[in-house]
């Protein structure tokens, strides 16, 4: 090889190329974007992420959840996401700006969490998620090392998990959730995405748009009488 | 049939292999116990799919933690040193000088995989960065940074160094991964931890990594392999070798920007995974010319060369295959399914380690100056890790399929969808458990030959012909 | 012209050719002029077929699905220009209704009935559907004493709401639920601007609460 130094400037440029237009280019777009401040409910969204959600979500990333769960929602025509229920919009890069680690994921062995809070049938509570982690699932590895058993001495603690079936815990002994167990449903309750921003919206469809559905809607009625 | 070397240079096994023999057998070692390890671990995220109980007690072993240790495991435990052996090893030998300062890789091999290790622990214990292909702990990175330069310097001296001005397209692909790793490393490393970027912009530069490790590291390696031991075994020519650079700068300029294709659908802006789809497709390209000058692997005979066909196959498929569902209409589809664990699977498993296989199998009698130690082993070895592997794929894409049928239906419970993909599950697991038996065949066969080669100088009378002079004719 | 030798025992691949004749025989097929020889011209040509063929589909492909490189464009489909279209003004009814809700509907209600005799109603009020001039004032700066509203005599005191007071609503959110009240409940009066909110503010400056009487001018 007769020009070794064009060879390396090569490489470099090519790694330099990607990383500048992919990378780079999007940092330049999107690196500075701020929340968006909504007139008619005088505040801004996204919401800032309160401490405890924070902290929480350092323990969802290590815990590896992102393996299984995604979070982001797509828009009509990706799969069923918002028939599903999991969102009424998709999910835009203003929802995580304020996120220290978005952790999008790129599995769906588990449900999309993207808008677990904002959901509008069955939004869980605190108490509800707490318990599912602790007993799982038959789809959902039990997380017992997220709580744990203490015997009660004096009251309850305010923090013990109820269940509805007493045999679940030794006589004498509560299910009280640790630290790291509430900072992650806290995380997990502050998972929103229910605000619209005007980017989120669906892009307006041009006239044939418009005749298409009709046929459309035509069609899945055709779909219901089938079965 | 023995010939005593005549010539040092037309000899097969000279200094240049005894010299590097310690270092290069210690990578070798390091990466195949890597193997077996990651093997377990993907056994054991394997049967957490279908019975997510299993292990649920600990805490270390949570399925998400599973992942990322066999994922982390494999690519830089097993793959990194076995690359980078054989890496190594093909500079000096077309360098045609044997590698110096070895000393630095010896170092440099210690720590980078005391840094793999510690890696897993921290990720066992709570410190993985949750991206994908990069989930060792943040406080490892520098450790391995500073440890793959020490295992390269060898390398680039023997580069640096070559005795003929000539170059041939096996150096050109390891001296890019050797060169390119770090920067990817520092690049991402900056822009994900030591001054993240904002909100999902994270998201495209590990992606972006994750790509590059697969397209600027891991894959040139594994191309050089093959360039290397496919003439060298068939004793021809490649056919439209004058192509050759073409495919190297097709990927090297190309491949990167594929790095988008996962967030397609997903929140960044969509001319992110429309270039992707684009790249995807351009790099096809160098896929064409790889076809026209590596298909001479078809003609071969041995053990070698079966590895290197199967991989050869698999790298092919996997180049269209990921073209294919990079597409929105299919990505719609195939997204956050199995699909995707397929297809890394097909690329990581059966392209990439299927070359690397073939490379080591070539590699290690000419280290330890005699025959592996047990022929059963090898036999054993190479039809279970191709049968290991083919039904591994065959299973996920199954899978796959379901599933993305199954998520399409709003009406399907979610867990109602992985019951419909249990029976696929199960025969992953399966699948798994076969590559661990081979891998464990292989482990053995390793120690054993190197242990062998360990006690022994070359013995005196090598089992090794004398290679032929190659003639450069058209083909 | 295989000139390999037979591999059959699987613990030793036996190498064909040397090292040095693997450069050297590659290495004469590097840097060769295509045309040099006949026979390498027709495989360049069908790779440089592919070559085009694939760059023609990337250029098509990006120049039809980038979304224009808009970091807001999120649908790859979408016409150029969508992001500043979805982005338009707020919808001063949408931005009303919950100014309403948080500073109105205390004493008007949610229905827009009111509550007598303290608070007449907004829904088919004379004052509210009338002069524009009229009811921006009262929003402005309150009202005090005895009103007739659609017949029924009403006597309360209403707060202030312009900037300034303790609601401090902006022209902007003034003009909103002025536009939102004139609309909803069968009314069906003419929107109110922002910028005849802001003149009426610059005319008269800060003042106390009106009395009916003193609005008798702005009735028309």
């Amino acid at each position: 090889m007769k020009n070794a130094p064009l060879f390396f400037l090569g490489l470099l440029g090519a790694v330099t190329f990607s990383w500048a237009g992919l990378v780079l280019g999007s940092h330049a777009q999107l690196g500075k974007l701020g929340p968006y401040f909504d007139e008619a409910e005088s505040l801004s969204f996204p919401q800032p992420v309160s401490g405890l959600a924070a902290r929480g979500e350092r323990v969802y990333a290590d815990l590896g959840c992102a393996a299984c769960h995604t979070q982001q929602v797509r828009r009509p025509g990706y799969g069923s996401d918002q028939e599903r229920g999991w969102g009424d919009r998709q999910s835009v890069a203003r929802d995580y700006i304020f996120r220290g680690r978005p952790l999008l994921g790129d599995a769906r062995i588990g449900p999309d969490l993207a808008n677990l809070a904002g959901r509008k049938a069955g939004a869980p509570k605190q108490e509800e998620l707490l318990r599912f982690l602790y007993l799982g699932s038959k789809t959902h590895a039990p997380y017992r090392f997220l709580f744990e058993s203490r015997e009660i001495v004096g009251q309850r603690s305010i923090h013990a998990l109820e269940f509805p079936d007493a045999m679940m815990t030794a006589p004498g002994h509560e299910i009280v959730p640790t630290e790291r167990a509430r900072t992650l449903a806290a995380y997990l309750l502050s998972l929103n995405q229910s605000h619209v921003y005007p980017e989120a919206r669906p892009v307006p469809r041009e006239e044939p748009a418009t005749e298409a559905a009709p046929a459309a809607a035509e069609k899945a009625g055709k779909a219901e009488e089938k079965p | 049939m023995i010939n005593a070397p005549t010539h040092a240079s037309l000899a097969e096994v000279t200094a240049i292999d005894t010299r590097g023999r310690g270092p290069l057998l210690l990578l070798l070692v390091a990466a195949v116990a890597w193997l077996v390890l990651s093997g377990i671990l993907a056994l054991i995220a394997s049967i957490q799919l279908h019975s997510p109980a299993f292990l649920a007690e600990y805490s270390w072993l949570t399925h998400g933690r599973t992942q990322a240790l066999r994922e982390t495991a494999f690519v830089y435990g097993w793959a990194a040193n076995a690359g980078l052996a054989i890496g190594l090893w093909i500079l000096a030998r077309l360098g045609g000088s044997s590698l110096r300062a070895l000393n630095w890789t010896i170092m440099g091999t210690l720590f980078w995989n005391l840094g793999v290790a510690a890696g897993l622990v921290g990720i066992a214990t709570g410190d993985m960065t949750s991206f994908a292909l990069l989930q060792l702990p943040r406080y490892v990175q520098p450790l391995l940074l500073v440890a793959y330069a020490a295992i390269a310097i060898p390398g680039v001296l023997a580069w640096s160094g070559r005795r003929m001005n000539r170059t041939y397209a096996s150096q050109w692909y390891i001296i890019a991964a050797l060169f390119l790793l770090p920067w990817l490393l520092i690049a991402v490393q900056s822009m994900l931890f030591w001054a993240p970027v904002r909100g999902t912009l994270q998201a495209v530069a590990a992606g972006w990594y994750a790509q590059g490790t697969w397209t600027l590291w891991l894959a040139p390696l594994a191309l050089a392999g093959a360039y290397y031991v496919v003439p060298k075994v068939t004793g021809r020519v490649l056919p439209s070798y004058e192509f050759a650079p073409l495919a190297f700068w097709t990927l090297i300029v190309i491949g990167a920007w594929t790095g988008g294709r996962h967030l397609i659908g997903g929140p960044v802006p969509a001319w992110i995974a429309t270039v992707a789809v684009v790249a995807s497709v351009m790099v096809l390209f160098h896929h064409v010319v790889l076809w026209l000058n590596l298909r001479v692997v078809f003609s071969g005979t041995g053990n070698a060369i079966v590895f290197m066909r199967f991989g050869f196959v698999a790298y092919l498929a996997s180049g269209v295959l990921a073209a294919f569902t990079a597409f929105r209409g299919i990505a719609a589809f195939a997204q956050f399914t199995f699909m995707t664990p397929a297809l890394e699977m097909l690329g990581l498993y059966g392209a990439i380690s299927m070359f690397f296989f073939g490379s080591i199998y070539f590699m290690m009698p000419r280290l330890t100056g005699q025959p592996w130690a047990s022929g059963a082993l090898v036999v054993g070895h190479r039809w279970l890790v191709m049968l290991g592997i083919a039904a591994g794929i065959v299973a996920l894409v199954v899978a796959g399929w379901i599933q993305g049928a199954a998520l399409l239906d709003p009406d399907l419970a979610i867990d109602a969808v992985l019951e419909r993909v249990k029976p696929a599950l199960l025969a992953s697991t399966a699948a798994h458990l076969i590559l661990l038996g081979a891998n464990l065949l292989l482990f053995v066969n390793v120690l054993q030959s190197a242990w062998a080669g360990c006690r022994a100088n070359l013995p005196a009378g090598t089992p090794f012909r004398q290679p032929a002079t190659l003639e450069a004719t058209a083909s | 012209m295989n000139n390999a030798p037979e591999n059959r025992d699987p613990r030793i691949d036996q190498a064909a050719v040397t090292d040095e004749s693997l450069l050297l025989a590659h290495e004469k097929f590097l840097g060769k002029q295509p045309d040099e020889k006949a026979r390498y011209r027709l495989l360049p040509l069908n790779l440089l077929f592919v070559f085009s063929g694939l760059i023609f589909f990337g250029a098509t492909y990006l120049g039809r699905y980038s979304g224009h490189f808009d970091p807001k464009v999120f649908d790859e489909t979408a016409p150029r220009g969508a992001a500043a279209a979805a982005a338009a003004p707020v919808d001063p009814v949408a931005m009303g209704r919950t100014v309403y809700t948080t500073v109105c509907a205390a004493c008007h209600q949610a229905t827009g009935q009111g509550l007598p005799p303290a608070f007449p109603p907004l829904a088919g009020s004379e004052w509210v559907n009338g002069s524009e001039e009229r009811v921006i004032r009262i929003v402005l700066h309150g009202l005090s004493g005895p009103i007739k509203v659609a017949g029924t005599d009403y006597n309360s005191v209403m707060p202030a709401a312009g900037p300034g007071s303790g609601f401090n609503l902006s022209p902007e959110k003034i003009a909103a639920v002025l536009t939102y009240v004139r609309q909803e409940w069968g009314n069906s009066a003419p929107p109110v601007s922002v910028e005849k909110v802001r003149e009426v503010q610059g005319q008269v400056g800060s003042r106390g609460p009106w009395t009916a009487a003193e609005l008798e001018p702005f009735a028309q």
